[in-house]
């Protein structure tokens, strides 16, 4: 069903389906019910408070609770620009994103809040219907892309046209509602289609959620996927997976379809509000059906293009020079390279940009992480690329110890999150591809080790 | 045995029953979970779980980014446990 916004999300559900589940979620061990009329009673209440603190921009940490929901929800409809910030994120990305994001008011743990405080503005630009999601890095590149609650429930619609969920399904989220994919795969996605949405108890519990909740379907990142999978964490009840927001592995797929549900796999960005495109279980899972609002082209040079009025970005927040990079005339240019089969399908070839999505759907910048290590190995070319699903550190060169390099390069690794630390090294024993410019073609040396 | 010692031996065992691959590896207070033993960041959630279980503490989740060899997880454990 499509809405034309939060307001209309919680409202019309809340009068033709009042005693409905929208929300399931735990509370003293217990699984406790939200129904569409109780879940539009609580939001519209807390807007009226919202409304009353005469605040312009809420920064809500989002840790995935009932409340956290509610408090997106009444921000949203409270008239306040609202920015999803990752609780889990390092103390000082979260300051810069607080700063960057301009915030007069924040929600979430008390600890990081007496952290985050002094970044706080004393007053802030609104912005009605607006909601600013960090593109998923953790490097000072990370950028803060302006969506709406439109865009969204476009989204939301996009994806429920191509895989429809009913009143009588339960959809598991398990991710983090500061992730657009998260958001609205795990949130959007069940309430837009009328099903009730059971929002994870958090990390400490994913390998029982499943089990605790059983959710009919579940969308999830590869990683979180392949760790279910791995300790057979998953629930008989489980009839459809959607898979997104990182390069799904062969591995976790092919576990993945000896279930008993159907697997399907999407393309998206946080610049178009999620979900462009989705495989429906059937076939190739890699090819993907484009969804309705959005129309998909390839440029010469293979790289995809995305027009979708109703679900691009308004641009990034405060970089109009970013925003002009990659909008042009309302078509992305999404940095990803692909090709369309005669029937339309996406299917996605490798990244043109400079960047790395890892299995858990966060952006790994190299530029930045590639000078970093080349300085602890005091100036020696590198490059990064992804195997399997974990980055590995490709230098110039014959094969030698990697002993000393490892001890040069730890400091690098011990600054950064767990899972983009370099797990392996290898030696590429020629000189490294390079532009004309002489920018080293990561690319080309990652189809090489690949053999294509 | 030492607490320490103790506390040790428990993550030894519980790195193997996450990972049972890592069976028969050597592990000291200087291994580094990620790249030593090749387990995944959410593979290492369990880990922590576990060990939390284990010990009856509550390591935050914003810590355990932090914890790179077998020693930090073991300091953090350790730091939590009441005084013996």
């Amino acid at each position: 069903m499509r809405f034309s916004g939060f307001s209309e999300l919680l409202s019309r559900p809340a009068g033709c389906t009042p005693d409905a589940p929208a929300l399931r979620y735990a509370q003293g061990g217990v699984i406790r019910t939200c129904t569409f009329s109780g879940l539009h009673a609580c939001v519209t209440a807390r807007a009226e408070q919202l409304r009353g603190e005469n605040k312009q921009a809420y920064g809500i940490l989002a840790d995935g609770s009932f409340d956290c929901v509610v408090e997106i929800f009444a921000s949203v409809l409270s008239g306040r620009r609202t920015v999803l910030l990752s609780e889990n994120a390092a103390d000082d990305v979260l300051i810069e994103q607080v700063r960057e994001a301009e915030v007069d008011s924040l929600w979430g743990d008390p600890e990081l809040l007496e952290l985050l405080k002094p970044a706080l503005r004393k007053t802030a630009e609104g912005g009605a219907g607006k909601l600013l999601f960090f593109t998923s890095g953790t490097t000072s590149r990370a950028k803060a892309v302006v969506l709406s609650d439109a865009s969204l429930m476009s989204s939301a619609y996009n994806g429920g046209a191509l895989l429809p969920l009913d009143p009588a399904d339960t959809l598991l989220c398990m991710l983090p509602l500061d992730h657009v994919f998260g958001f609205v795969c795990g949130l959007l996605w069940g309430l837009s289609c009328g099903a009730c949405v059971a929002l994870s108890r958090g990390a400490r519990c994913y390998h029982e959620d499943c089990v605790f909740f059983r959710p009919t379907a579940l969308s999830a990142v590869p990683a979180l996927l392949g760790f279910l999978l791995k300790y057979r964490a998953l629930n008989p009840e489980l009839r459809l997976i959607l898979i997104g927001a990182g390069g799904c592995p062969e591995s976790i797929l092919t576990a993945a379809k000896a279930t008993d549900a159907r697997v399907c796999f999407g393309y998206g960005l946080t610049e178009t509000s999620s979900g462009v495109a989705l495989s429906l279980g059937e076939g190739d899972p890699y090819a993907m059906t484009v969804c309705p609002d959005d129309t998909v082209t390839i440029a010469d040079d293979g790289e995809v293009l995305i027009k979708a009025p109703t679900c691009m970005m308004l641009g990034y927040w405060r970089r109009p020079a970013d925003t002009a990079e990659v909008l042009k005339d309302g078509v992305l240019h999404t940095g990803d390279l692909g090709v369309l089969d005669e029937a339309g399908r996406l299917r996605l070839t490798g990244r043109k940009k400079e960047m790395l999505v890892l299995s858990d759907g966060t952006k790994l910048y190299l530029p930045e992480y590639e000078q970093a290590l080349s300085d602890a190995l005091g100036g020696e070319a590198v490059c990064v690329l992804l195997v399997n699903d974990l980055p590995i550190l490709v230098l110039e060169g014959e094969m030698r110890d990697t002993t000393p390099i490892w001890a040069r390069i730890r400091p690098v690794l011990d600054a950064r999150a767990r899972n983009q630390q370099i797990r392996a090294i290898e030696f590429y024993e020629k000189p490294f591809p390079r532009t004309a410019s002489g920018k080293i073609m990561r690319w080309a040396i990652q189809r090489e080790r690949e053999g294509l | 045995m030492t607490r320490r010692e103790e506390i040790l031996n428990k993550t030894r065992e519980i790195i193997v029953e996450s990972l049972p691959e890592l069976e028969g590896r050597e592990f000291n207070e200087d291994t580094v979970i990620n790249t030593d033993t090749g387990v995944d960041s959410m593979g290492f959630t369990l880990i922590i779980c576990r060990l939390e279980a284990a010990f009856n503490v509550r390591i935050p989740n914003r810590q355990w980014q932090k914890l790179s060899t077998v020693k930090d997880v073991v300091d953090a454990i350790e730091k939590r446990m009441p005084k013996a």
